[in-house]
């Protein structure tokens, strides 16, 4: 099967100093694929290098097999069909919840298939619903980050890249982001997700590559990569 | 009584001018993260676009000259963003600062070449009426041009509230990367919106030509000024905030103008100014993070 996300030896400084050094991954359509490590491993700077929002050293992106995301900028990346729950959420805070919702799908050309993606997604968040006229920087974490996956699904992406969708979570809301992860992730779109809370991300993701200072290290079947000593010692608090 | 009142009908009257002419400076600034010096001579060429058509064909009436002055400025704006902005746009707020400075110089000194270096006369547009609301007398200028600023500020506003293109711009101003990644043509809409400020700028220079009976290559400067206050003062962080700033800094000027001096008037904006950053230094309504 042709991988959905080819990336080969991609490297990115900022100035002289190395962020990400050679990494390599792939992901297949319909996957969920873990980046895990820890902060400055270079995580978020291998999200925004996929879409156009760093250039890279050195390194070959592809999408779907043939097509350069190099050669592209950020708007046409997500035309593909690639969409982005960014660190910290990085919702348009002073935009209503609807607003933001909106310009999720500001590619999606038929308007009534926009609303009505919308409204599916204030039929799976009722929260939102009841908000859709707030500014979005007056909700709690939790109804940002429902926002913020949200705002991705309305262009009903192919390939939907998460970057720390736990972070800064009350602990019953960040098992809810991940079982809304699966949940996605089951409707048959491909998830690029980078955490550092391994244990709950071992358990949702079919594989997982471990990046420390800028490289992988270690990748392997979720399943089986936990009981690596590597990851034990660096995530799951073992033997360290 | 009256005396206020009626320095109030003028305060409106400039201040809706100030902030047309903020507005532009607004867009160019939260949205493209560029101060824009030239916008103030893009409002004076659309000043002058308008004069030409009406001296030459006058019997073609007002609205000619208005569209005339958008064109115009709508022109310069777009030579503008090809030329300087779009090239440099990304890179140190000082760079753009320069350029566009570089550019409203050479388009003073343009205008002073071909129209001479003395303020020459706006042709009388609109027939001199005055016209009575209660204890107020305007003219029949005035209340045109303030119907046409505020009806301008109103269609901005509109446009960034309620289109998708307007949403994108309010997007690209809080977050542009974000929203390049959402699938917003970032570099489309930053052109789209120095087109925009341009024609608004022109319409109303052409509208303050005619309200004053005078136009001049340096007109731009006292204008400018005042725009960019209005923007320090509000802040960024909403465009109605620059409006009404705008019209408030036309109120206490003419407010200054009556009660003390008008040789003050022109200082009244600056002390506005101290007084705002000294205590709000992120604007009376807020900025974003840049």
């Amino acid at each position: 099967m042709t991988a959905l996300l080819e990336v080969k030896g991609l490297a990115v400084s900022y100035g002289a100093v190395p962020a990400v050094d050679g990494v390599s991954l792939e992901i297949l359509p319909g996957e969920l694929r873990v980046i895990l490590g820890a902060n400055g491993a270079g995580k978020t700077t291998i999200i925004k290098t996929l879409f156009g929002l760093l250039r890279p050293r050195a390194g070959e992106i592809r999408f779907n097999g043939e097509i350069d995301l190099l050669r592209l900028k950020p708007h046409q990346i997500h035309m593909l069909g690639v969409a982005w729950v960014p660190e910290g959420r990085q919702l348009w805070n002073t935009l209503t919840v609807m607003d933001n919702l909106r310009l999720g799908g500001f590619a999606v050309d038929d308007k009534a298939l926009l609303e009505r993606r919308i409204e599916e997604m204030f039929e799976r968040f009722p929260r939102l619903r009841e908000r859709h006229d707030q500014v979005a920087g007056s909700l709690s974490g939790g109804e940002q980050q429902m926002v913020a996956i949200a705002r991705a699904l309305v262009s009903a992406p192919k390939l939907l890249l998460m970057d720390e969708p736990s972070l800064g979570l009350a602990p019953l809301m960040v098992r809810d982001v991940f079982s809304l992860v699966r949940e996605i992730n089951s409707m048959g779109i491909a998830i690029l997700m980078v955490e550092q809370n391994a244990r709950q991300a071992l358990k949702v993701a079919h594989w997982a590559y471990l990046l420390e200072t800028g490289r992988i290290v270690e990748s392997g079947l979720a399943a089986e990569i936990g009981n690596k000593e590597s990851v034990q010692a660096v995530f799951l608090g073992g033997h360290a | 009584m009256e005396l206020l009142l009626q320095q109030l009908a003028n305060g409106l009257v400039i201040g809706s001018t100030y902030a047309v002419v903020a507005i532009g400076f607004a867009l160019a600034f939260t949205v493209l993260r560029v101060i824009n010096f030239a916008h103030p001579d893009i409002f004076m060429v659309g000043m002058f676009a308008g004069l030409l058509p009406a001296t030459q064909w006058p019997a073609l009436g007002f609205g000619i000259a208005l569209l005339a002055g958008a064109i115009g400025a709508c022109l310069v704006g777009f030579a503008l963003e090809r030329t300087v902005i779009a090239p440099l746009r990304g890179r140190d707020v000082l760079m753009t600062l320069i350029g566009t400075l570089g550019v409203a110089i050479a388009l003073q000194n343009g205008m002073a070449l071909i129209a001479g270096p003395d303020p020459v006369a706006y042709p009388a547009l609109l027939p001199r009426l005055f016209i009575d609301i209660g204890p107020v007398a305007l003219t029949l200028r005035q209340i045109v041009n303030f119907v046409i600023c505020l009806g301008l500020l109103g269609l901005v506003s509109l446009y960034v509230r309620r289109t998708s293109y307007g949403r994108a711009t309010r997007a690209i101003a809080e977050r542009p990367d974000v929203a390049a990644a959402f699938g917003v043509n970032v570099s489309r809409i930053c052109q789209f919106t120095i087109l925009l400020a341009s024609a608004m700028a022109g319409v109303a220079a052409v509208s303050v030509g005619m309200l004053y009976g005078s136009a001049s290559a340096f007109v731009g400067l006292l204008y400018g000024l005042k725009a960019f206050i209005c923007m320090l003062v509000a802040g960024n962080r909403y465009f109605e905030g620059v409006m009404v700033v705008g019209l408030a800094i036309g109120v206490i000027e003419a407010l200054v103008t009556g009660y003390l001096s008008s040789s003050l008037r022109d200082a009244a904006a600056f002390f506005v100014l101290i007084g705002v950053l000294y205590f709000r230094p992120n604007g009376l309504f807020g900025s974003y993070a840049t």
